[in-house]
């Protein structure tokens, strides 16, 4: 059985910074992860990554404050203090580790706009930021010669003694099953945008780590937090990066005004992305739409500045709807995108299974409260990929060697071939599409009752339907029909979160809209959802949000 | 129809067969040529990788050569084809670079304005005088035959600059044109490959094997022959076959190799020999026989 | 619209043999040929193996050959294909080997990128960034834009005839690393990669540049790091003699002196190279192929040779 200090599940930025710093503090590392780092979903991100530079007159106070009412007050302000002020740092490693930041005119690291920020701190590689950054910490990966499994799904955590012990997992190559001991584990497996549909993830965010911590006995937050992106494509979903409007573009709807001016006076198009959504999909049913969607309108910036700095949108324009963003508007609409809620963590990314630890969007310190802001994301997986290791070196100090029960893998192997020998059945692909649809019409941008008892209803049939699933694939080489099995386990058990996270929060606040309650009421819900699984079924409980230095008060854009 | 001829260097220097055979074959096509005595050589990449601009510049004076004669280039090899495309579509689309190369061009009373169409012999067959007209040129039936295609990279490759969005039987011109003659065109994996030209000078061992690979998985396919637009491909096809096939352990060199023209010569009739097919170094004695007793 | 999908299958699991499947789908007429396979390995065939995730040709994994040329299926419309209706032909990747049907190894791929150093080498300065023009660093966008699909190496003439060839991928990832003005060891960088499997091997084939689903361009990477190879002082290579020898050949003619570049670009002390050579050439003569002894000259051929003069003089004051 293989053997680490440090097991981080999960090769995204999150996974792959944390790994980075794991190395230099001396620890035996490795990283396990379902696809290659650079297929990770980080690389999607396009915008930019926030930082408050203060030797440039930039006040890391004033980020704060602008994620904190991002978050519609929800965010644990101490936590948003830890990464506005590591910020800076962070973004001075990156260009030390050689990413490819925008300049400004004298040679200096440039900035973009972006969602609700007045002033201009997000750091961008054109828009492909994300992979840029991504590409850079496989880079260091390479560097440092980090261990990883690649290509190995990870199925089930272990705990000994209450505390964390390792995890089994298969190489999905050979279908060879394994454990791995590890003296702590660091959850950095991204969101869960595929038990949407459509959304704007990719079809590797099934919330794996989620479920994983569930099943471990650790707490999930403020699930019902689901961010709805201002402009995806219809259909499939892809994303449209928040740069386009951080570069100027405009909203408009099928009469061609700028309606923004409507609902965020101030910000306009760089309101935050719920108050942005909410007012598109408002045009929309109340028939200022075409086809379910408004428009994106690029035209004025250009198509020199368009190619410059936006290629990647451009890109994805021409290639999946044939429109040249300098000559037409396109067409877009609300889209699943990014979950806030998730594995509850402190300050350092610590879970309360002694040993196991979250970061990324998998994680909920909270930082994003009820919504996040744009360019955030990256930030805090740096951020807290990072405090996540330093973390664990006490930890890993602090404890001796964990002996696993060769039990649980003769178990785990015997759970898989179960699931193999099922007989004929309903494909995984037909009740996760089941479940896509109705998690998106019960838990949409808008909200109530009924749409969540819908959601709550479906998702209790999902369940019930999950034992007639079969694989049809019996394999053991790259078998994906198993792969997309378990992943529909973990999303369920996600779903089932979310559902009960929505159905608790009785009061709209950010991200989560209520049409029968539609006012925020701090009084009663100033308080983070708690999700927790007993063995048998879900339990809601609640915490206080960390208030330091700014009061809450109205949020307006 | 009357074209700016642009033989190319090695037409005239390693390969004067080919220079012939074409000249044979457009006096029956009823093409008439004004050769560009002025054109430089292209360059061939080569210079590029040195000094892109002056390989630009030369090229473009070619174009703008041909501007002033008003009429739309022909070339008979495939690298200078795709050169020559290559730079007119870099200054077709760059309106700055093409007025600094346009300063250049004045000191000798040149200007270029991007008029000029470049078109390789095989695709002036196809499109200029079409497949059905040329087939009642031919005198022989070829059927029976079967013969593999060999493109030359630079023919197919970069598709933006050489008009396959247009003309999207370029892709498959080669494959059209040995089909028109009524032999078969050879199924094999090299046919857009590389011929390893380039680097027979730098790296002898890898271009051998891919004249190895070719001229054996075509031979193995059952190609009587290999015909090539280009004069680069058919030097390393042809003069590094016996090499190349003994080195890589892929039999002997019994693969002739054809120049464009001469395929469209024999179909027409005219005598091997006058097109120059027993000049290569890989014998086309067998193959010559094989053929007169078609006519036979 | 219906989509007609032949797929090449291989299962080690059941045999070594590979074998073609055929595919009917009914899919929405903008979809994509990931739609299509996707659509069947969900509905009809949950055996077919293929690597995807992002649908938005950002992650690099779906690149597979569509009629016989490496593509990202995720952004290659059905109609783009096959606008009649006609059989799609989806294959592995060239180049790579198979692990099952449409999933190829990608050991060999993650190799050579890390055989090129793949990491900026510079002192790291914690206070604050390293000051750099935003020309060089958006100049680097293009080889940045690479996202390591494997398309380029599924296509590459060198590769598939030596699988030694560091590779279009590797090569272009190593030239944003010379390019960076931050990276300290470029030309150590280059020394390394004007050595054998490094630059040279190149056959400048353009297949590379053809495939290249986000225009990264590696060929001509590669030829602007034999010219910077040169620049910084490499020459000891053929290929260096050889672009040298073209030069002068222009220079002087106008039009290319064969003889002479062959003889110059083998090397005029390479005894062994110039006996083979003349085997070659003694050949030709007889068969009169031999180049003339003066190239065939342009007219007006002192019109070509100053331009060629004067554009190298200023090339030589730029660097």
């Amino acid at each position: 059985m293989s053997k680490h200090d440090l097991l981080i599940i999960g090769a995204g930025l999150a996974g792959l910074r944390a790994a980075v710093e794991g190395v230099r503090q001396g620890l035996n590392v490795a990283v396990i992860t379902k696809v290659h780092p650079v297929r990770s979903h980080s690389n999607a991100a396009q915008g930019g990554i926030n930082a408050a530079l203060t030797d440039r007159g930039d006040d890391w106070r004033d980020h704060a404050f602008s994620t904190i009412k991002g978050s519609d007050y929800l965010a644990d302000q101490d936590a948003v203090e830890v990464m506005c002020r590591e910020a800076g740092d962070a973004i001075i490693e990156l260009e030390n580790m050689g990413v490819i930041f925008s300049r400004d005119d004298e040679g200096k690291l440039g900035t973009r706009a972006f969602g609700g920020q007045k002033k201009a701190r997000t750091y961008f590689v054109g828009a492909i930021t994300g992979s840029a950054l991504l590409h850079v910490l496989y880079e260091q990966s390479v560097k440092y010669n980090l261990h990883i499994y690649e290509e190995w799904f990870v199925t089930k955590l272990i705990k000994e003694d209450g505390r964390i012990a390792g995890a089994i997992g298969f190489d999905i190559k050979t279908g060879q099953m394994e454990m791995i001991s590890a003296k702590a584990v660091v959850l950095a497996t991204g969101g869960a945008g595929r038990v949407f549909e459509p959304s704007t993830n990719a079809l590797i965010c099934t919330g794996d780590g989620l479920s994983l911590a569930m099943q471990a006995g650790v707490p999930l937050m403020d699930t019902e937090m689901i961010q709805y992106h201002p402009t995806t494509l219809a259909g499939n979903g892809i994303l449209l990066s928040e740069a386009a409007r951080g570069d100027g573009a405009y909203l408009i709807n099928s009469e061609g005004e700028r309606f923004m001016e409507k609902y965020a006076p101030e910000y306009m198009e760089l309101a935050s992305r719920d108050v942005v959504s909410r007012a598109e999909q408002t045009e929309i049913d109340e028939g200022r739409g075409v086809d379910g969607c408004v428009f994106l309108d690029l035209r004025h910036l250009g198509k020199k500045f368009i190619e410059d700095r936006l290629g990647y949108l451009q890109e994805v324009a021409l290639e999946f709807r044939g429109i040249d963003l300098s000559e037409k508007p396109i067409p877009i609409k609300p889209g699943m995108h990014y979950i806030m809620g998730g594995i509850k963590t402190d300050l350092n990314g610590a879970t309360n299974v002694p040993g196991l630890y979250a970061a990324g969007e998998c994680a909920n310190v909270s930082v994003h409260g009820a919504n996040r802001l744009g360019a955030n994301s990256l930030l805090d997986t740096i951020v807290f990929g990072r405090r996540s290791a330093i973390e664990s070196v006490e930890y890993i100090k602090s404890v001796k060697d964990v002996e696993i029960d060769p039990k649980e893998l003769s178990k785990e192997k015997s759970r898989i071939q179960s699931i193999l020998d099922r007989p004929k059945g309903m494909r995984s692909a037909e009740l996760r599409d089941k479940m896509g649809s109705t998690m998106t019409k019960g838990i949409g941008v808008w909200r109530d009752t009924d749409s969540i008892n819908f959601a709550i209803e479906g998702m209790k049939n999902v369940r019930g339907q999950l034992s007639n699933v079969y694989v049809e694939n019996k394999g053991k080489v790259f078998n994906t029909d198993l792969t997309s099995y378990l992943e529909l386990e973990f999303m369920v058990d996600v779903a089932e979160s979310i559902c009960q996270g929505a159905n608790a929060r009785f009061e709209s606040r950010g991200a989560h809209f209520r049409t029968d309650v539609t006012t925020r009421n701090d009084k009663d819900w100033l308080k983070h959802t708690i999700v927790e699984y007993n063995g048998e079924e879900l339990n809601t409980t609640s915490e206080k949000v960390t208030i330091t230095d700014w009061e809450p008060t109205e949020r307006v854009y | 129809m009357k074209f700016a001829f642009y033989p190319g260097c090695v037409a005239r220097g390693a390969a004067p067969e080919l220079y012939k055979s074409t000249m044979m074959v457009v006096d029956k096509l009823g093409i008439e040529l004004e050769e560009i005595e002025k054109a430089a050589c292209t360059g061939a990449g080569v210079l590029q990788e040195k000094n892109q601009k002056l390989g630009d510049v030369l090229n473009v004076r070619t174009l703008a050569l041909a501007e002033q004669m008003d009429l739309p280039i022909m070339t008979i090899c495939s690298t200078c084809q795709g050169v020559i495309s290559q730079a007119n579509h870099r200054v077709v689309n760059d309106q700055e670079y093409l007025d600094e190369i346009n300063e250049e061009l004045a000191k000798e009373d040149l200007h270029y304005s991007g008029k000029t169409e470049v078109k390789h012999l095989l695709w002036i067959l196809l499109e200029d005088i079409g497949v059905e007209p040329l087939q009642k040129m031919f005198n022989i039936d070829l059927s029976g035959f079967n013969f593999a295609p060999f493109y030359g990279c630079y023919l197919i490759r970069p598709s933006d600059a050489l008009g396959m969005t247009k003309n999207p039987k370029r892709k498959h011109s080669l494959d059209i044109v040995i089909e028109s003659t009524g032999a078969q065109s050879t199924d094999y994996a090299g046919k857009t490959r590389c011929c390893g030209f380039p680097i027979l000078l730098i790296n002898q061992k890898n271009s051998l094997k891919m004249v190895a690979k070719h001229t054996g998985d075509a031979k193995d396919s059952g190609a009587d022959a290999m015909v090539t637009p280009c004069p680069l491909c058919h030097l390393n096809l042809d003069g590094y076959q016996a090499k190349a096939r003994k080195q890589n352990k892929r039999g002997k060199a019994d693969l002739p190799i054809l120049h464009l023209p001469q395929l469209i010569g024999m179909a027409m009739g005219l005598d091997p020999k006058e097109l120059g097919i027993n000049k290569h170094l890989v014998s086309t004695a067998n193959f010559i026989k094989s053929l007169k007793s078609k006519v036979a | 619209m219906e989509a007609l999908i032949k797929v090449k299958r291989y299962n080690p699991e059941e045999s070594e043999d590979t074998y073609f499947q055929d595919y009917s789908v009914d899919v929405a007429e903008d979809s994509t040929i990931l739609d299509s396979l996707i659509k069947i390995r969900e509905e009809q065939d949950g055996t077919l193996s293929l690597r995807c995730s992002c649908r938005a040709s950002i992650c690099g994994s779906c690149s597979m050959r569509v009629n016989g040329s490496a593509k990202l299926v995720c952004k290659t419309r059905v109609k783009e294909i096959s606008p009649d209706g006609e059989i799609i032909t989806v294959e592995p990747m060239g180049n790579f080997k198979v692990i099952k049907d449409l999933v190829t190894e990608m050991d060999s791929f993650w190799s050579k990128m890390k055989s090129i150093d793949p990491y900026v080498k510079t002192s790291f300065e914690p206070e604050a960034e390293h000051i750099a023009s935003n020309e060089s660093m958006t100049h680097l966008l293009g080889v940045m834009n690479c996202i390591m699909c494997g398309a380029c190496v599924s296509e590459c003439t060198a590769l598939e005839v030596d699988s030694t060839f560091t590779g279009p991928a590797a090569l272009a990832k190593a030239y944003r690393f010379v390019a960076d003005p931050r990276d300290e060891e470029a030309n150590s960088r280059l020394g390394k990669l004007n050595e054998n499997t490094g630059v040279w091997d190149c056959t400048r084939c353009l297949a590379c540049v053809e495939v290249c689903p986000k225009d990264v361009a590696p060929m001509e990477r590669i030829v602007k790091m034999r010219d910077l190879a040169i620049e910084e002082g490499y020459t000891n290579t053929s290929g260096y003699r050889h672009t040298e020898s073209f030069n002068d050949s222009i220079k002087k003619h106008g039009r290319l002196d064969e003889t002479r570049l062959a003889l110059e670009s083998t090397g005029l002390l390479n005894i062994t190279g110039l006996i083979d050579l003349a085997k070659i050439g003694i050949k030709s003569l007889f068969r009169g192929k031999l180049p003339p002894i003066l190239p065939h000259r342009p007219k007006d051929m002192k019109k070509v040779t100053s331009i060629a003069e004067r554009l190298d003089n200023q090339g030589k004051e730029e660097e």
